[in-house]
């Protein structure tokens, strides 16, 4: 297939459009899914299930109209003229935008999807963001006063949890720098699935949305698990949370099929398993996990959703009230691996290109990313020690404990590499090296909640929350802006300020461990979690918390401010500044242009630095390209 | 100095140090404890606490490595002399030491402590045991006292209230249903019963009967240690902050007196 002749599959060519669209296709977009809403909407709640005095909205027919709402929406934004009509041979009108408008609609091409996901990614994490900065405002005093109702302090905090680890902690790492980075470091021009993947993208805004929205239908105490029995007396903006869960979950999911067949199938010549980059091996872990556990969530959600609007009572005492908990926490903690996995993943990616040394332990690096992988799906149950039955407990427990051996291969893998290392300090470096220090103190305080007896005592405390924002933000997000740094010349062909991406990241350092490293205090001091007031002994540190809490607020606006600025308009840099190996950095970075006129040919270690001999081959060009 | 020694000698200190800290604040990470099974979980967090210092120290140690021993030079560009891609001993006391440390912690106290903590449920372990039946529903807590004939108890405000003897062991049956609807007893969310103080929780699920076990050994009660206090720690909807109820751990002279006084009131 010769890329650029197939409608809705290429690359937009930078001649003035034949055909002009009738609207934006966001506009469309809107449109569709807004009469497609009422439509819906109306046709149930006013003639097929018409209730007590005549609602225009009822719990079914939101339900159906919220679907129908999803159908419209990305199809009129493009999938409709992209890809519907063509995969039944009817011709398209469809002409891809270029500039700037590329970004506002269907896309097929992987560069512009994964800037698409990483802006929707930014975009709610600066929304759940909001939201965290609004708990911690109502926190600063041990009464109610910025929320005049606790179900909206409630609702806040499970606005925050949703949007933070569906479109953020799933999303950024996989689908941002996994569609944009994974086709160029395997040496493809597009993905397997171009297609699909142009359409799963337009889910996160959808579901994004829906969840920041869900106050429209009503306060939900719920937090971000969707709690049964409590979501099934909840008021109805559980909906929303359920229909914007499955938004986003159904985006990953596609992602993950769509990066998996990608690497499986769409590697250049001579890149075997063993020559694979690590991030690669991130992405197709955490997808295998993604495969494996969204199905499993979605039919949860599915469940929940009918137990309201049928009404079934699966999860009451009538039912079987942890049924709930324990489907959910099923996928629950493979979630987080799915958060975690890719963030590892970079690591290893970018420590050998700034120490200058040789990946050590390579194998090391894949089989702990496999294991954590396989290990995930046996460890949940360590949620529920405090309500699980007591025989349970110690198998539970122990996988638990066994999943750091795993993990603890991408500290060997990292610590290798930077022995006797030529270790360049930068931002991207620097916030890999913060990203260990605080994944560390997640992971060991998670030796103390494998421990029975322990757990009873800090389970449901600001123990555990301190916990998992270790992990996720001192993991995932700090990794991620180190890969944002990393990445940026390749992103933009700018760099940014050195002096502000180190202050930055210092910034960002000091105010995190500040913030969470006291909520383990607090949580041993007995500060329960879901609580807007709280008794009044754990006022102080709280207020002094939520302070370090805005820091870190106004820390992470700084980089995105800074990232935006070198985007713009940084100082224009060479196409390889780190002079890493990896395949992507020879790949262009021209939207209008395919990743590579000839598709290389892989012939050494990526990670190999002990000579300079080339690691692939490009033919053509008049003559061969050495990296 | 060979970077490996210097290594060594700095973790040896530094872990020195870790473990001169864990021995003074080691005992008191749960800021205060009222029960002997918080004790047991004390004594789990520092015994880990002391087994984890010297393998955070190392990883530490390494990061801060990383930007002074291994800084790279102001304008050099080449690449490390030292290249080599596994080291057969390091990564075989690496995973040696990981696997043996997790199948300590497994052992003690991981089924060392739970072990304890089931041999609480054993009969010949609940000879004299105060029975507290306690119902958790949206949004309040409900203490009976079925051994003495007691039923919900309340302070002189006619709060829900706990009062326990000192040094006899508790059996706390924990049920969550509505008990002013008779008729719909099914109806109630997940609640968590929770002393901080007692270092341990349990949830309590509608249509279930769990127990949990405690002794009280320090008296006190909420005014003067807000620790010592009923919490609901599961989200049970918008009036979960507020389900708590106040509690006090009393001598058993006062705990009988107590009793006579409920008995009085509820017959009165």
């Amino acid at each position: 297939m010769s890329i650029g002749t197939e409608p809705g599959i290429g690359y937009g060519t930078e001649k003035p459009l034949v055909l002009k669209k009738s609207m934006p296709p966001i506009m469309k977009g809107i449109i569709w899914g807004g009469v497609g809403f009422l439509l819906a909407n109306g046709i149930v709640s006013l003639l097929l299930d018409p209730q007590p005095g005549h609602p225009f909205i009822t719990e079914p027919s939101v339900t159906v109209g919220w679907v129908v709402l999803m159908i419209g929406w990305v199809l009129g934004v493009g999938a409709w003229e992209g890809a519907v009509k063509p995969a039944f041979g009817r011709t398209s009108n469809w002409v891809a935008a270029v500039g700037w408008r590329r970004f506002f609609e269907y896309s097929t091409d992987h560069k512009v999807i994964g800037i698409q996901y990483l802006v929707s990614s930014a975009g709610g994490f600066f929304i759940a963001g909001l939201a965290a900065m609004m708990m911690r405002l109502q926190l600063m005093s041990d009464r109610m006063w910025l929320f005049p109702y606790p179900g909206q302090y409630l609702t806040t905090v499970g606005i925050h949890g949703t949007i933070m680890m569906f479109s953020v902690g799933t999303v950024a790492l996989v689908g941002g720098l996994g569609n944009y980075l994974i086709p160029m470091m395997i040496g493809s021009n597009s993905s397997a699935f171009p297609r699909m993947s142009g359409i799963s993208v337009w889910l996160v805004p959808l579901g994004i949305f829906t969840v920041a929205f869900s106050p429209l239908l009503g306060y939900w105490t719920t937090g971000w698990r969707g709690y049964e029995p409590l979501a099934q007396q909840d008021p109805s903006g559980i909906l929303f949370y359920y229909l914007g869960v499955f938004a986003l979950t159904l985006s990953s999911l596609l992602v993950a099929l769509n990066l998996t067949a990608t690497i499986v199938f769409k590697r250049a010549p001579g890149l075997t398993w063993k020559r694979l980059p690590m991030f690669a091996w991130g992405i197709i872990t955490v997808s295998l996990l993604n495969i494996i556990w969204l199905p499993e969530i979605e039919i949860t959600f599915l469940l929940g959703i009918l137990s309201r609007i049928v009404p079934f009572p699966f999860f009451t005492a009538t039912g079987s009230p942890l049924t709930y908990l324990e489907l959910f926490w099923l996928f629950g903690h493979p979630e987080v691996y799915i958060v975690v996995v890719p963030a590892l993943a970079l690591w290893q990616e970018i420590l050998p290109v700034m120490t200058r040394k040789s990946l050590f332990a390579r194998e090391f690096g894949v089989i702990g990313l496999i294991f954590v992988m396989m290990l995930s799906g046996l460890v949940w149950a360590h949620h529920m020690f405090t309500n699980m039955r007591n025989s349970e407990i110690l198998p539970f427990s122990f996988f638990t404990e066994m999943i750091s051996i795993p993990t603890a291969f991408s500290y060997l893998v990292a610590i290798g590499t930077i022995w006797r290392g030529k270790f360049r300090i930068n931002a991207p470096s620097l916030l890999i090296l913060m990203s260990m220090f605080n994944f560390m103190i997640g992971g060991m305080t998670g030796v103390f909640l494998a421990d029975p007896v322990i757990n009873l005592q800090v389970h449901d405390t600001f123990f555990v929350v301190g916990h998992f924002h270790y992990t996720i933000i001192g993991g995932m997000v700090f990794s991620w802006i180190a890969a944002m740094y990393y990445w940026l010349p390749k992103f933009s062909g700018r760099m940014y300020n050195e002096k502000a991406g180190i202050i930055g990241a210092i910034w960002i350092f000091i105010a995190f461990n500040m913030t969470f490293g006291q909520f383990f205090l607090l949580g041993l001091h007995g500060m329960n979690r879901w609580v807007p007031v709280y008794p009044s002994y754990l006022q102080p540190m709280n207020f002094e918390t939520s302070i370090f809490a805005f820091l870190l607020g106004l820390g992470f606006l700084f980089h995105l401010i800074h990232i935006w600025w070198a985007m713009k308009a940084g100082p224009k840099t060479e196409k390889n500044p780190w002079k890493s190996k990896t395949l992507e950095w020879m790949s262009s970075r021209n939207l209008a242009q395919p990743n590579f006129n000839e598709l290389p040919e892989v012939v050494g270690n990526f990670y190999a630095y002990e000579n300079d001999e080339p690691v692939a081959v490009i033919p053509g060009e008049g003559g061969v390209e050495i990296v | 100095m060979p970077d490996f020694l210097l290594f060594f000698i700095l973790w040896v200190v530094f872990s020195a140090l870790g473990e001169w800290a864990v021995n003074i604040w080691g005992s008191h990470v749960y800021y205060f404890i009222a029960s002997t099974q918080a004790v047991d979980g004390v004594n789990a967090t520092d015994f880990i606490l002391r087994v984890l210092i010297p393998l955070f120290v190392f990883v530490m140690l390494m990061l801060i490595f990383a930007m002074t021993k291994f800084r790279r030079k102001e304008g050099d560009t080449s690449s490390s002399a030292h290249q080599f891609k596994t080291n057969k001993v390091y990564i075989t006391t690496w995973i040696t030491i990981t696997v043996i440390v997790n199948f300590m912690f497994l052992l003690h106290p991981t089924a060392s402590a739970t072990e304890a903590m089931f041999n609480q449920y054993l009969p010949q372990n609940n000879k004299n045991v105060l029975i507290v039946d306690v119902v958790a529903r949206q949004w309040q807590w409900y203490f009976n006292y079925p051994q003495y004939g007691v039923q919900n108890t309340v302070d002189t405000n006619g709060n829900a209230f706990l009062e326990l003897p000192v040094n006899r062991k508790v059996e706390f049956v924990l049920r969550s249903y509505d008990p002013n609807h008779t008729y719909d007893t099914q109806v109630d969310v997940i609640h968590s019963f929770w002393i901080p103080a007692f270092g341990m929780k349990e949830d309590i699920i509608p249509g279930e009967t769990r127990t949990m076990y405690i002794t009280p050994t320090v008296m006190t009660n909420t005014t003067s240690n807000p620790m010592l206090r009923v919490q609901c720690a599961e989200v049970c909807g918008p009036g979960h902050p507020y389900m708590e109820a106040n509690a006090s751990v009393v001598s058993s002279n006062s705990f009988n007196q107590w009793i006579a006084q409920q008995k009085k009131n509820q017959n009165s």
